[in-house]
């Protein structure tokens, strides 16, 4: 499978401050690709080096195999982008700015039709932008994005500032977007939730370096399963699961006793089960489950010290 | 997919259209024309047409040009930093360039078009001072080739203050630098408009070219024209090429 965006050992520096350090990402074609981190991880510093907004220091940035270093109008006739500023006029309908890029870009004028089409805003395309909603904001963001038809799609944090209907909504049009639009698509998001619904490949990032990457399927299932428990002694409980070779940890809900690789979650639940019961401890719940993208994440992407946290800027 | 090549032009005509600037340049060419017809109507006796129409382009050149370019200057480059919309317009496969040397050309053709207005205006109030004064009317003779000629020449030596006005206010996102140095510079312009170095100043270039001594007018004329042309294609190249974090 080609890749729709690739960067090698990919880093920018700020003077002294390290925001990308070295990232080598690949994002398979098609594929919505979630990239992950926490605010100010270098999410945002990655996607404009992408886009050609900055320069990196380091490494090199491919967009559809077009390096965008060297070509940077040609990298970004294969992309479309929705930046966290939207940089739309107010004062100007969706229609109207929509047709500047749509003008800027050498395009028919059928395009703005297609567009609003695709997110669902023909019929409030004549209102002012200044009356929009956010979520109407990030839709016609999108629309703008997809403007010629991009094969790669770059969205910097698209649900940021949604309410909860705005998000659901958002969700279901992500999902559904590479199968309208054929695009390949880089997701930006600090909510873990929304890339494990959406994204089929995921990216982390922490401190400014790619800690994990692959498809999410796979990654969730090449990482052992858990067993989670719920008991009347959890003190006990855990030193007993320990002492038979548990790595446990309290979660808001019980107990979670992490499992080797290649052990079996079943037999293993079987026997820790029974060895609780011969403990005299009371078992009100186990059972083996999967890992969440959310555990993967915090396995790889310990949160920054206290002392470092404030020195990373975000520039957006 | 290729933009035609003035596509970004059309595109800043399409965005200025639907802007303030159309009230600003209506607005400043009118003081001028309503102080020339309050004024002409405090007076009993006729006066020439050049007193008319060369006062309008001093008063123009000296004061009003250098204010309505900070505020023209600062109105386009808000349009783009206001909404932040320069990571959009940046990331678009065109060269940048192109992106502010259509805000460049529109900026100099609203200047260009103001500048017409004053001699419009400035004509229409002194014929309808005269039309309510009938013993006003100005005598001598009506020399439009000479009055346009003079703003034509305070346009092109405004080339370099137009060029530094605006580069400042592209540069910035704050409105406060374009303000601070169009205010400064026009300050000059008016405490010291008859000083000998005025000649090398941006904000007097144009009203230098009312000055008697050939030399100091060509010298202005020469330089806001030169220097406002190499002045404008490096903030292009500068602009284009810095990084907008």
């Amino acid at each position: 499978m080609t890749a729709a965006i690739e960067t090698r050992d990919l880093t920018r520096r700020f003077k002294r401050q390290l925001a990308v350090d070295a990232v080598s990402m690949t994002v398979p074609d098609k594929a919505v690709y979630g990239f992950l981190g926490r605010n100010g991880a270098g999410k945002t510093t990655t996607l404009k080096m992408l886009l050609g907004l900055i320069r990196p220091s380091g490494g090199s940035a491919l967009v559809g195999g077009v390096d965008v270093a060297r070509d940077r109008i040609g990298a970004a006739r294969k992309v479309g982008a929705l930046l966290e500023a939207h940089g739309f006029y107010g004062n100007l309908s969706a229609r109207e700015n929509l047709d500047l890029t749509r003008a800027l870009l050498g395009l028919p004028k059928g395009e703005i039709d297609r567009v609003l089409e695709v997110v669902e805003m023909t019929d409030h395309a004549r209102r002012r932008v200044s009356d929009y909603s956010l979520g109407m904001r990030q839709r016609l963001g999108l629309a703008r994005a997809m403007l010629g038809a991009p094969p790669v799609l770059i969205l910097d944090e698209p649900t940021n500032g949604l309410d909860p209907d705005g998000i659901a909504d958002m969700r279901r049009f992500l999902k559904a977007l590479p199968e309208r639009t054929g695009a390949t698509v880089l997701l930006s998001s600090h909510l873990l939730g929304e890339i494990e619904q959406t994204a089929t490949h995921v990216g982390i990032l922490s401190h400014g370096k790619l800690v994990l990457e692959g498809e999410l399927s796979r990654l969730k299932a090449d990482l052992a399963p858990e067993i989670a428990l719920q008991t009347d002694d959890a003190v006990r409980a855990t030193a007993l699961a320990r002492a038979r070779g548990f790595d446990v940890a309290a979660t808001d809900d019980g107990l979670t006793a992490r499992l080797k690789p290649g052990e079996d979650a079943r037999t293993a639940s079987a026997s820790l089960n029974r060895a609780l019961v011969e403990a005299d401890i009371a078992v009100f719940a186990i059972g083996a489950r999967s890992r969440s993208l959310e555990g993967i994440y915090r396995e790889v992407s310990p949160p920054a010290p206290v002392a470092n946290v404030k020195a990373r800027p975000e520039f957006a | 997919m290729t933009a035609p090549f003035f596509a970004p032009l059309m595109v800043e005509a399409r965005k200025l259209n639907r802007s303030l600037a159309a009230l600003l340049a209506v607005a400043a060419p009118s003081l001028i024309a309503l102080f020339t017809f309050f004024n002409m109507l405090r007076g009993e006796e006729p006066a020439p047409w050049d007193m008319w129409m060369i006062s309008a382009c001093g008063i123009w050149a000296f004061f009003m040009l250098p204010m309505s370019v900070t505020a023209l200057t600062a109105l386009v480059a808000h349009m783009e930093h206001g909404p932040r919309s320069w990571d959009h317009l940046r990331a678009l496969p065109l060269p940048r360039w192109r992106l502010y040397a259509a805000k460049a050309v529109c900026v100099l053709a609203v200047a260009a078009m103001m500048s017409a207005a004053v001699l419009a205006m400035t004509w229409g109030a002194v014929a309808l001072a005269a039309a309510i004064k009938p013993q006003l009317q100005p005598v001598g003779v009506f020399d439009l080739a000479k009055y346009a000629g003079l703003m034509g020449r305070m346009f092109a030596a405004a080339v370099l203050m137009i060029a530094i006005q605006l580069w400042v206010a592209l540069r910035w996102a704050s409105f406060v630098p374009a303000l601070a140095v169009g205010i400064g510079g026009t300050f000059f312009s008016v405490v010291a408009t008859s000083a000998k170095q005025g000649v090398f100043f941006p904000w007097q270039m144009p009203v230098n070219m009312l000055a008697t001594d050939a030399w100091r007018a060509q010298t202005a004329l020469v330089l806001g024209l030169g220097l406002g042309l190499a002045a404008m294609v490096a903030a292009l190249i500068h602009l284009s090429r810095r990084e907008v974090l």
